[in-house]
């Protein structure tokens, strides 16, 4: 056994994890080794194709799944000593589907639940409940009928859900596939809103734009690693292992590149920064 | 709930190569065949054919054994129990107030054990041995009404579908705090409820989904459906009828004509 770092190199960071290897019954190796850090209030993309390790990463980090070598720490303390339900006050985690979590009456009671299964006090229950829900811009419909709503509230009702237990962490699984333009920024809107309430987010996506628009850390995982973390100018810097790791790069960087001999640097990922570096090249003139 | 497993395993022994409709009489005369038999011996005798057929369709123990692990559990308590309730005859080995139990009781138990085994290993053959797709086509030839066999189909294909989903909304609620094996009953039941209703809506969005694609698939444009495979019997198919049929036909004959005690 290799001993176990002292606490004080990773007492900055919310989540660590080191070295996690995850084989799957049956013997495919999901993850083949995995060194994390998360700090306090990070917005980390996790980006890969599918199969490439993305949610059996983020379920070993809430517990869900247990990585069968190495070892992850949550706000300090070993995870394998926690329960999942002990690790969602830390690591709250919305699935990709919310049709598999909703099932109360109304969308209060739906946000209600996990905080009640936590054993909060009524007081912050009701106060975690309210926050939950007004941040999330469900206040129009608590009283509906989760179920009932359109794809797009129903991901806002699972998010809220589980936002509602207050953890650090929230990892979002693929929280925009099947959603509008419309729903997919609002639904971004609120989450960056929780970004800057403190709240460490984790995004699993396929979406490079989203992930250029909103992410300061992207991890790329191909093949059960994390073959780059950087920033995301770094990432679309390297289209070569976006290429391989089975990414689209948003058009826009494409565009960039292509446009690279003309002095425009690679590492643009929104057209506002496309405008900008032309702008610039013309002397800013209009 | 991983235990949705497909019982069959790919082979080409005879008894895969059979007409499943062979099989599924075949079956069906040995399950009446255990009924008939009431004698310990015979029915172990049965017992070890209905194995070395299990053997022969290259059923590893391990397949078995997980198949049989309920029905072993039923056996157990009979061959407990059915002495207990059944204190027939002589010698009486014990006797304590109104606590009896003879050897033929005992005896009794052990049959009727031995006899359920015999009941659930059968059907096995079938199972072991026969895709699931095979089996409902040849339900569907035996004259069950194709949408039936196509229900029937689509159940089976989608239970271990079924079986993922219930583990991912399990896994959804677990990261929602929520502890399965903790707290009151009336919290379990609770708690529950928030996986059936997922699980039912998810099931209940799936089945609409379907049924869009079959339609969108022309199905059911035309009362007469064509079969691409069409199965058909072989002389070896016919042989192995008879067979069955004899290994039903003869006992019954020696005793009910013969009144011979088996």
């Amino acid at each position: 056994m290799i001993p176990r770092p002292s606490g004080k190199i990773d007492q900055d960071f919310f989540v660590v994890a080191r070295d996690i290897k995850y084989t799957y019954e049956g013997g495919i190796e999901a993850l083949k080794g995995i060194n994390l850090r998360i700090k306090k209030g990070e917005f980390i993309a996790i980006v890969g194709g599918n199969g490439s390790g993305k949610t059996t990463l983020a379920k070993s980090l809430n517990g869900l799944l247990r990585p069968t070598a190495g070892s992850v720490d949550v706000a300090g303390r070993p995870a394998a000593t926690m329960t999942v339900a002990e690790l969602a006050r830390f690591v709250g985690y919305a699935f990709q589907n919310p049709d598999h979590q909703l099932f109360s009456g109304t969308v209060e009671e739906e946000v209600r639940f996990g905080p009640k299964n936590l054993g909060m006090p009524d007081g912050e229950v009701k106060k975690q409940v309210e926050h939950a829900i007004v941040l999330m811009g469900l206040d129009g419909c608590r009283s509906s009928q989760p179920l009932s709503l359109t794809l797009g509230l129903r991901r806002k009702v699972s998010i809220a859900s589980v936002i509602a237990m207050d953890p650090q962490v929230i990892l979002l699984d693929e929280p925009t596939t099947g959603l509008d333009g419309r729903e997919m920024s609002d639904l971004m809107s609120c989450v960056r809103a929780l970004n800057e309430e403190g709240h460490t987010i984790i995004l699993i996506t396929h979406d490079m734009r989203l992930v250029a628009q909103h992410a300061k850390r992207v991890l790329v995982m191909a093949g059960g690693r994390v073959v780059l973390d950087s920033d995301p100018a770094g990432v679309f810097s390297d289209l070569e292992i976006l290429q391989s790791s089975k990414l689209e790069p948003p058009p826009v960087t494409v565009l960039a590149h292509r446009l690279a001999e003309f002095g425009i640097p690679l590492d643009i990922a929104t057209p506002e920064q496309l405008v900008e570096q032309v702008m610039a090249l013309l002397g800013g003139k209009r | 709930m991983t235990g949705f497993v497909d019982l069959y395993t790919e082979g080409n022994t005879f008894l895969h190569r059979m007409d499943p409709r062979v099989k599924i009489l075949g079956v069906l005369f040995l399950s009446a065949l255990a009924l008939i038999v009431a004698n310990l011996y015979d029915l172990l005798l049965l017992l070890a054919l209905i194995l070395v057929l299990l053997a022969i369709g290259r059923a590893t123990l391990r397949k078995m054994f997980y198949a049989l692990k309920l029905v072993l559990r039923v056996m157990v308590l009979i061959v407990i129990l059915w002495p207990f309730f059944n204190p027939v005859g002589e010698p009486v080995l014990f006797h304590y107030g109104i606590i009896k139990i003879t050897e033929p009781g005992i005896v009794n138990g052990i049959t009727v054990a031995v006899r359920i085994a015999c009941l659930a290993s059968v059907w096995y053959i079938l199972m072991f041995t026969t895709a699931q797709r095979d089996l409902v086509r040849a339900l569907v030839k035996m004259g069950l009404r194709f949408d039936f066999g196509l229900a029937l189909s689509i159940a089976l294909r989608f239970l271990p579908t079924f079986g993922a989903m219930v583990e991912s909304i399990k896994d959804a609620q677990r990261a929602r705090g929520m502890e399965f094996d903790k707290g009151s009953i009336f919290k379990r039941s609770k708690n529950y409820v928030a996986v059936l209703v997922p699980t039912i809506v998810s099931a209940l969005r799936t089945a609409d989904t379907l049924s869009l694609a079959l339609q969108s698939r022309a199905y059911g444009a035309r009362r007469d459906r064509t079969y691409l495979r069409d199965p058909a019997m072989r002389p070896t198919d016919y042989v192995a009828l008879a067979l069955f049929g004899l290994a039903l036909a003869l006992p019954a004959f020696a005793k009910y004509v013969l009144q011979i005690h088996i």
